[in-house]
């Protein structure tokens, strides 16, 4: 090998270092071809075990977000803290966050306990009213029914009684309590002013399952039925918020918190409900952010057990085709090779089996995964209303979100570790003595 | 408690064993289960009917309602809104372990379940439970006098009352200062599971009815909201009253408005 002084010469050196690893490989096909499926088994893993896990995590922020809380909402201080019924927010908060930040959908929402009763049975209930116009713009939460029509206005008066304002129950508390669509539900309440409020309404439909809490308490209402049961004239609980594009989340939470800070300036806030505050969803479901967190953590240590279990079977090959080769090297050596250039060789040949291996893993993973996003794995026959987890309903059937990104990552990991591997070899090789090999 | 296991014989005997007992015991002196018994019938007696005036102060709120109530025994007891309008005839009705509201604006009865017992009455600091009675010192607490004596210039007993194991009650402590003579109360401290002050009644208008000093006036004050309060006067109460068992049903519940 004669040593040219120009500039490209190390280029040249590299490439054909590249070219005899490749050459190498193939000496013994068997060997490099196991080598190469232990590692594309591997990623393949990772890659799925990545979509599904996206897919899950997908599904909990959407539902965490997109079914009841949306991404911001914004509470006074002493409702957050004890849920007092009397720590609204002034009810032109609405319009004036709407008119100032055009590009936020605004939903209100007021709450309250109650006791819901049927002919047979009383339960606690958990009342909460919503803007029938409003709320679909921020969450689907009304569109999640089991059965019957989500409508939130008057029913039509029959000849035995006045028009009732209709109510949507919860799943569970439908089948705790035995009612139905069309049947008669009494709320009885402690009103605003103090006194019992009570009246009677007609239950319209029956909600999927969304969150357990709700599921067992839940009572939708309009907030005109509301403000006449709690004798509460104006203002709100809840401003829900949902925007266009998650991704300016952090600069729209920081816009709401100076509006608020303005309107307080124009009419500042009784001090009994304490201040506005905004927060966003993971904020207000702690539970959730921190699975994504930990979900995140759980799938890079996951990849780097099974991508170092596949590249431990990459070691064993590397260092049994150097060993084999040891008499080799010796000559290399012998007539003048540099020490440097073989470890780079060996190196190239670890590099090049996890490149093919990347390569096919990423071209068999692709597919595979595309497949679980589209059609999912179905659990739906052993779980028909989902399972929750962490407070939030899932929907039966696991859905994978192939994420191009990661498939990069665990292309990425894979040859990182292999080269990691194959260092043991390289470093074994470059210590060979010449005349012990030899001889 | 206090009766000694002497074996008497004989009149004389027995006329010695009262002297005895008369020298030997101050003439407060009184059995807890019998005081029990008084305090848990005080506003009962074996069938009563009262009419009562509550107000209710919170920091959001104030306002009086005027209700009516009758009692029989410890089973039955209804109570009915007179004032003000808008609350008007609703009625509370219990029957053994079972309580409704009649709901006069709807025309409907519903069923209190046994887990909103501790839940506020009609927006009141008073619960379901003080309403209607539903437990007795007697039947769900282990009571015993913690302190007989003089306190404050007046002779009192103090009753300090623990649940029973397994009594369906709210409270993990109640402590009740009676009035040695008449055996009035003075005023009751109520305690929660971590043995925390939740709320003190003071009683006071003593009236002797039936010959029993009954207080007219309860005043209740929550022990985390020192500004809000309940205040309950009886302004009419009368013991004695025939009432059948068949005056509380649900059929009286729905015409009695």
């Amino acid at each position: 090998m004669s040593i040219p002084t120009t500039a490209a010469a190390p280029l040249q050196r590299l490439a054909l270092l590249l070219f005899i690893a490749w050459r190498n490989l193939w000496r013994n096909p068997a060997r490099s071809a196991l080598t190469i499926s232990a590692l594309v088994g591997g990623l393949i893993v990772v890659i799925l075990y990545a979509s599904l896990l996206e897919g899950m995590m997908r599904q909990m922020v959407r539902y965490a977000t997109e079914v009841t809380t949306g991404h911001l909402q914004i509470h006074r201080q002493a409702y957050i803290d004890d849920r007092d019924l009397y720590a609204t927010l002034p009810s032109d908060y609405l319009a004036h966050i709407e008119h100032d930040l055009p590009t936020l959908h605004v939903a209100p929402r007021l709450y309250a306990a109650a006791l819901a009763s049927s002919a047979t049975t009383s339960v606690g209930a958990l009342i909460e009213a919503v803007d029938p116009v409003r709320e679909p713009a921020v969450t689907t939460m009304l569109s999640h029914l089991r059965r019957g029509e989500a409508s939130l206005g008057l029913s039509a008066s029959t000849s035995s009684a006045a028009s009732r304002y209709n109510v949507i129950v919860g799943a569970q508390l439908a089948k705790n309590m035995g009612v139905a669509p069309g049947d008669e539900l009494v709320l009885v309440t402690q009103a605003a002013d103090g006194s019992i409020g009570n009246d009677l309404y007609r239950v319209a439909a029956v909600l999927k399952p969304l969150e357990p809490n709700f599921d067992r308490m839940g009572v939708l209402m309009s907030i005109e039925a509301y403000r006449q049961l709690m004798s509460l004239e104006s203002g709100f609980h809840e401003l829900a918020i949902k925007l266009d594009d998650i991704g300016t989340l952090a600069t729209d939470q920081q816009q709401l918190v100076d509006e608020l800070a303005a309107l307080q300036r124009q009419q500042p806030l009784d001090t009994l409900g304490g201040e506005a505050v905004v927060r966003n969803w993971q904020q207000l479901t702690p539970a959730v952010a921190d699975m994504l967190q930990l979900s995140r953590s759980m799938l890079i240590i996951l990849g780097f057990i099974v991508v170092g279990l596949a590249s431990l079977g990459m070691l064993n090959t590397m260092l049994m085709a150097v060993h084999e080769r040891s008499h080799e090297f010796g000559i290399l050596l012998a007539i003048g090779m540099k020490r440097r250039w073989l470890l780079l060789m060996v190196m190239w040949e670890s590099l090049l089996l996890a490149l093919v291996a990347a390569l096919l893993g990423s071209l068999l993973g692709l597919p595979l995964a595309h497949y679980l996003a589209t059609h999912g794995i179905d659990f739906s026959a052993s779980m028909p209303d989902g399972y929750d987890w962490g407070g939030i309903v899932f929907e039966p059937v696991m859905r994978g979100y192939l994420e191009p990104s990661q498939v990069v990552q665990a292309c990425v990991l894979t040859l990182l570790v292999s080269l990691l591997a194959s260092l043991l070899p390289a470093w074994h090789t470059a210590r060979l003595k010449p005349a012990e090999v030899l001889r | 408690m206090l009766t000694p296991k002497v074996q008497v014989k004989g009149a004389v005997g027995l006329a010695l064993l009262c002297l005895l007992l008369a020298t030997a015991l101050p003439v407060e002196a009184i059995e807890v289960g019998e005081l029990v018994r008084h305090i848990d019938s005080l506003w009962r007696g074996e069938t009563s009917h009262a009419a009562m005036t509550m107000t209710v102060k919170t920091r959001r709120y104030e306002r009086s309602m005027t209700m009516e109530a009758w009692s029989r025994g410890k089973g039955y007891s209804l109570v009915v809104i007179r004032q003000p309008i808008k609350d008007r005839g609703i009625a509370t009705l219990k029957v053994k372990e079972n309580i409704w509201n009649y709901l006069p604006k709807i025309n409907r009865v519903t069923k209190v379940p046994s887990s909103m017992m501790s839940g506020s009455w009609m927006g009141s600091h008073f619960t379901n439970d003080d309403l209607v009675k539903e437990s007795t010192f007697e039947d769900d607490y282990d009571s015993q006098l913690s302190f007989t004596g003089s306190r404050d210039g007046q002779s009192i007993y103090e009753l300090t009352a623990l649940p029973k194991p397994n009594a369906a009650v709210v409270w993990g402590k109640v402590v009740m200062v009676i009035d040695q003579t008449t055996l009035a109360p003075y005023n009751a401290r109520y305690y929660d599971e971590e043995g925390t002050l939740v709320r003190t009644i003071r009683f006071d208008h003593n009236s002797v009815i039936d010959g029993r000093s009954v207080p007219l006036h309860l005043y209740l004050q929550p022990a985390d909201k020192p500004d809000e309060s309940t205040e309950i006067d009886y302004s009419a109460i009368e013991f004695g009253v025939p009432l059948e068992a068949s005056f509380f049903s649900l059929q009286n519940l729905q015409q009695r408005h």
